[in-house]
């Protein structure tokens, strides 16, 4: 019995993963087509990189509720810079970035310096980035052909370099975000399994106390967790800002969820209980999956965030559940 | 003994996890009005024993008896109704926080299911006094926050608490664990008084001069099997003997190493963070120096002074020579001083790791380049260190929790040794601790110490006379004398630290 329990904790999501994905192409052949492959990839990239970004802040017992707002307010500045202010795409990538990694390090010194729980200071933050990302263009979304405060219409426009980060493909097949998103989990994976950083930013979330009497400066890396989910979270932004094309104002809805539920979903995969690179990937994939396959079968949409629900409890008990506990 | 028959029997109990049988026909019986200890090295089933007496593991072999009434424990309520009462070894878990001292004292009146909607101040009150009338804790103010009161106070009301049940059997587990010894003394007290009024104790504790000294019988598992149980008069070597058998005979002393050649450590005129008295002492490679005092003497705050984690007051610290300041606790180990934490679960123990990924953790820098890990390494280092100090695990793989008390220390010492170093301090090393793990770590330490030195810090004398070459004894910040542990004399000690 014990041994059934270790192997369904251990392969159980990615039997579940591997039956599903089966069972869609059975029903439904054009669901194992190369493009709906890609679409489906795509369809999670902006969700995967954030679900990545968020993974760092879990891993120190931490979290990081801005993630969302981070990417929101990015594609607002790139738009910003691009079509109003008129200037190069390179400022609008260099400026997201810059503001992700302040977003972060103003995240990680309010928790680290100022001692405020993680929750709550991601939380006033998240609050604070919605705000801020509506001010520049007084609440309204931004475009080529937008009215200005002067009377004036924006001139700028998205660059078609800028674009092609969001809709261009490698080969007129590989979507250009979904190269990136596979880059970045990569660099991720292979950082947090096999440098000595990712190693201490899991001890970290395992005995902090620990960490700091081994001889660790415990504070600059939770400092640097949270500036690595900024920045990610700004990357995020730009392929979002990039695939759309303008400045939506509501474009930031729904991220940080989708997000948080991959990474956590994540925790189930092959059985490791803990945040990680590889199952938050194949987290907002299943996901990603599981609606793509649903709806060529004709579920209606209003369904999938329960479906994302039941998706998660399910992985919950995965983790969780099935694993003894004490007392 | 105030009846001839058993209230409690316990017997032929076994109990097999997966392959590993971790019990085996373990019979024992508790009487009324007497003080019963359960021994055992870590690993030997003592604890799986006393789960079963408390109704946690369902599945287990055996009978056992209640005032001659066969029982089968479904669940820890089914022995707690039948009148099994268990004070766990962690004070924290035993108390709720943010209550006050009459609410948890009363706390069986505020979570019973007949407890009234509207909240009874006056009622709690009035039981809460009844119950600490039985410990004598009426002296305590009723209306504090119980964070305010000290540790052996809090225990104390939550003996008054299962008391308050009157219960054939109260098991204590390791009680004495987070107390100081004067605490301790107190405690023994209480417990003979409940003896001597009829109540069953069943005391469970690493500390062997504590189990020879309250107990009226001492039952053995060695192995998960029966290991017999002793009658009093009994010595702690007894003890010992049944638990773990023979033991290697004692150990060689370093008497004389003491040259200024050999001078490692120099403290001068040392003042630590919250004394005005400066510490002088100094320490030759190769030898183990045993700093004794009572909880509270300064010895922690010393030893983080060595350890870079405060910083001194005044004075100097001189390692071969070199004048040495640490800003943080990195510098100090690059200074080749190591420090093995008390409290190991909340101090160094890192959970769900591997036993591999404990010991390396500080010296990560070594083990890889431009930040990527030699796991090849690791695994060499971490399976030299698991072979030299006999831990015990399925390799260097396994998760540090899979393993008993004693071996998790080992890990942590283990970490500590891996690399080269000038001085370890180790505080409290043997909290916890099995006997057997115990000589592993002394032993291995007494080898390993040649160029090197060890501080060893405890408040139990008998710990340092074991393993030291000689012993500092420190006394409300500082050292008031010295002995070496071949010609040592435990009264002296004893007056020593407890000099006012």
């Amino acid at each position: 019995m014990e041994k059934y329990v270790a192997f369904a904790i251990k392969y159980g999501f990615l039997i579940v993963m591997a039956g599903s994905f089966l069972g869609f192409g059975l029903l439904e052949p054009s669901f194992w087509s190369w493009s709906n492959m890609f679409s489906i990839l795509l369809g999670v990239t902006i969700v995967g990189i954030l679900a990545l970004g968020v993974t760092f802040t879990l891993i120190i017992d931490g979290f990081d509720l801005s993630i969302g707002s981070t990417a929101a307010i990015c594609v607002m500045i790139s738009s910003y810079v691009m079509v109003v202010l008129d200037m190069n795409y390179m400022y609008a990538i260099l400026l997201s970035i810059l503001l992700g990694v302040t977003i972060g390090l103003v995240n990680g010194l309010l928790i680290v310096k100022a001692k405020i729980p993680d929750l709550l200071a991601t939380l006033g933050m998240m609050f604070l980035i919605q705000g801020l990302q509506l001010i520049p263009s007084a609440g309204m979304s931004i475009g080529t052909g937008m009215m200005l405060a002067d009377g004036s219409e924006a001139e700028g426009e998205f660059a078609k370099e800028f674009l092609f980060l969001g809709q261009g493909r490698l080969f007129g097949m590989i979507p250009i975000p979904v190269i990136a998103f596979a880059l970045l989990a990569i660099v991720i994976y292979f950082v947090l399994q096999y440098t000595k950083w990712g190693r201490i930013l899991y001890a970290i979330g395992g005995n902090e106390k620990a960490v700091k009497l081994a001889g660790v400066n415990v504070e600059r890396y939770k400092i640097a967790a949270y500036v690595i989910s900024g920045t990610i979270s700004s990357i995020a932004g730009i392929l979002l800002a990039a695939r759309i094309g303008r400045g939506d104002v509501t474009s930031g809805g729904g991220l940080l969820l989708d997000a948080v539920a991959g990474a956590l979903i994540g925790y189930a995969v092959l059985g490791v209980k803990k945040p990680n690179a590889l199952g938050s990937v194949v987290g907002v994939i299943f996901i990603g999956m599981l609606l793509n396959g649903l709806t060529m079968l004709s579920l209606p949409y209003y369904t999938q965030d329960f479906i994302k629900g039941v998706v998660l409890v399910c992985a919950l008990i995965f983790t969780f559940g099935l694993s003894k506990s004490e007392i | 003994m105030k009846s001839s028959k058993p209230i409690i029997e316990a017997k032929n109990i076994s109990k097999t996890f997966g392959a590993t049988k971790a019990l085996k026909d373990v019979s024992f019986d508790f009487y009324e009005g007497e003080i019963f200890s359960i021994v055992g090295a870590n690993g030997a089933g003592k604890s799986t024993f006393i789960k079963i007496i408390c109704g946690y593991y369902a599945d287990y072999e055996g009978e056992i008896y209640i005032d001659g009434k066969l029982v089968k424990f479904e669940s820890p309520r089914d022995a707690y109704e039948a009148g099994i009462q268990v004070v766990h070894q962690s004070i924290e878990q035993g108390i709720v926080q943010n209550m006050s001292v009459a609410e948890n004292l009363a706390l069986d009146m505020i979570v019973s299911p007949e407890a009234r909607f509207i909240y009874e101040k006056k009622s709690i009150l009035k039981r809460a006094k009844e119950i600490a009338k039985k410990m004598n804790l009426e002296h305590l103010d009723m209306e504090q926050n119980i964070q305010d009161i000290t540790q052996s106070q809090k225990q104390m009301i939550i003996i008054a608490r299962a008391l308050a049940k009157k219960p054939k059997l109260l098991i204590l587990d390791e009680p004495t664990s987070s107390i100081s010894d004067r605490e301790a003394t107190m405690l023994f007290e209480t417990l003979y008084k409940l003896r001597d009024e009829g109540v069953s104790i069943l005391f469970v504790s690493h500390y062997l001069a504590e189990v020879k000294k309250i107990s009226n019988r001492v039952g053995v598992i060695k192995d998960g099997k029966f290991g017999g149980v002793l009658h009093q008069p009994v010595e702690v070597q007894q003890i010992v003997k049944a638990m773990v058998g023979d033991l290697e005979s004692e150990f060689e002393r370093k008497d004389e190493i003491k040259s200024e050649k050999n001078l490692l450590l120099e403290l001068k005129e040392l003042v630590v963070e919250g004394s005005s008295e400066p510490i002088n002492i100094k320490i030759y490679s190769g030898e183990i120096v045993g700093l004794l005092g009572l909880i509270g003497a300064g010895k922690t705050e010393l030893a983080e002074t060595l350890f870079g984690i405060r910083k001194p007051v005044s004075g100097e610290i001189i390692i071969k020579d070199e004048r040495v300041v640490f800003k943080n606790i990195h510098q100090a180990i690059k200074h080749g001083v190591h420090m093995v934490p008390e409290n190991r679960a909340v101090n160094a123990i890192v959970p769900e790791e591997s036993i591999k990924d404990n010991i390396t953790l500080p010296f990560l820098d070594f083990f890889s380049k431009m930040g990527v890990l030699s796991k090849k390494n690791e695994i060499k280092a971490a399976k030299r260190m698991i072979g030299d100090m006999g831990i015990k695990c399925e390799g260097y793989d396994a998760y540090i929790e899979s393993l008993s008390g004693g071996n998790q220390q080992k890990v942590i010492v283990a970490r500590w040794l891996l690399m080269k170093h000038n001085i370890v301090i180790l505080d409290e090393p043997f909290q916890g601790v099995d006997i057997k793990s115990r000589r592993d770590i002394s032993l291995y330490l007494q080898e390993s110490t040649k160029k090197s030195a060890v501080l060893m810090i405890s408040s139990d004398i008998d710990e340092l006379v074991d393993v030291t070459d000689r012993i500092l004894v420190m006394n409300k910040g500082k050292i008031l004398g010295e002995e070496k542990t071949s010609q040592v004399d435990r009264d002296k000690l004893l007056a020593l630290i407890t000099q006012e």
